[in-house]
């Protein structure tokens, strides 16, 4: 039963999640709130572990939720679950091909789902940021090196792996 | 050109996507454009460019295309399984190990500190984002119902996404019949 349940929400990630990379992240937050397959620390872990790895981070994620929840073949099902929409829909638009994003209910589509997608993130973030910062015991020091890294995402361009290395610097010597 | 051909390319790609989203391009041009004479670089473009107005991941979705280019349904099966099989065998590898160095404080520590770098990471990926997407007040209105959605009403991301798609569905009907006239 189980097993079902998680192909069926990851299925459903793969079907209704538009636009690459954390597109992905607000439909694996209300996974951990509905169901508690993981946590959200837990998600916080994991989508640490997939910036440093090879594949789309979605993939990554679904690999890592399905092994939390039921071991191998969990992560088999669940990675499986997330990629058949694509296949599906890249055999059918296959026949349409360049017309597809000139269409006009393509393009005005597009035009919602953009900054619908942009507020379902920031809705994640957001939630991210209390459950860190205004829940439980205020950190200063997490706080501080929560702030430098903002300064210097605004500054230029860090591959992921720089932030995640300075925050666990921090960690240990914190 | 064969099966085992377009697992192997798209095997390697797999295992050199790092960082995920545009990466795909230079990768996809360097295993399969400039060894294949039925893909041109042209063509790995357009197919990025469908892939991000279509359902599903951007990487996994461009390489389908390519793959059913060169040898149709069984050739996209074959690229997208390729894709992703680094990404899974590494994951597995290191979620079997992290299940059991989880309980080390110094494991523990670390992770609280790489914690606030996903959180910048997040916030980096939500401003660059919006600095693509919010560029009117139609499309600011849509950003604060879909964050109010899910932040305050908990509503499920699929059903924000279905709502997102009819008031599309309209407007793009709503354009053509203005078109028309």
């Amino acid at each position: 039963m189980i097993y079902l349940h998680l192909f069926l929400q990851f299925f459903h990630i793969g079907i209704f999640s538009f636009g690459g990379g954390y597109a992905t992240l607000p439909f694996l937050y209300d996974i951990s709130e509905k169901f508690g397959w993981y946590t959200l620390d837990e998600l916080n872990n994991m989508l640490a572990v997939a910036s440093i790895t090879p594949g789309p981070v979605g993939i990554n994620m679904a690999t890592f939720a399905g092994f939390k929840t039921a071991g191998i073949f969990g992560s088999l099902l669940a990675t499986s679950a997330i990629i058949i929409p694509s296949i599906i829909f890249v055999i059918i638009i296959s026949k349409f091909l360049n017309k597809f994003c000139e269409n006009i209910y393509v393009k005005s589509v597009i035009s919602v789902l953009k900054p619908l997608g942009c507020g379902l993130l920031t809705a994640v973030g957001v939630h991210l940021f209390v459950n860190e910062f205004l829940s439980g015991n205020f950190n200063i020091i997490h706080f501080i090196l929560f702030c430098l890294m903002i300064f210097i995402s605004l500054k230029r361009k860090l591959p992921p792996a720089f932030y995640l290395m300075l925050g666990a610097i921090f960690g240990l010597i914190s | 050109m064969n099966m085992y051909c377009i697992f192997k390319h798209f095997f390697k790609i797999g295992a050199l996507l790092l960082g995920g989203g545009y990466v795909i391009l230079p990768l996809l041009k360097a295993e399969i454009a400039d060894k294949f004479s039925e893909i041109t670089e042209d063509d790995i473009c357009e197919y990025y460019a469908i892939s991000q107005c279509m359902p599903g991941l951007i990487g996994i979705n461009t390489a389908g295309f390519v793959g059913h280019k060169l040898m149709g349904i069984k050739g996209a099966i074959c690229a997208v399984t390729a894709l992703v099989l680094p990404a899974f065998i590494a994951i597995v590898l290191i979620a079997g190990l992290l299940t059991n160095l989880a309980d080390l404080t110094i494991v523990q520590k670390a992770f609280s500190g790489i914690g606030i770098g996903v959180l910048a990471l997040v916030i980096q990926a939500i401003n660059e984002m919006r600095e693509k997407s919010i560029v009117d007040k139609y499309s600011l209105i849509i950003f604060l119902c879909a964050f109010t959605c899910l932040f305050v009403l908990k509503i499920s991301p699929a059903f924000v996404v279905i709502g997102g798609l009819i008031l599309g569905i309209m407007t793009g009907f709503y354009k053509a019949k203005a078109g028309k006239k």
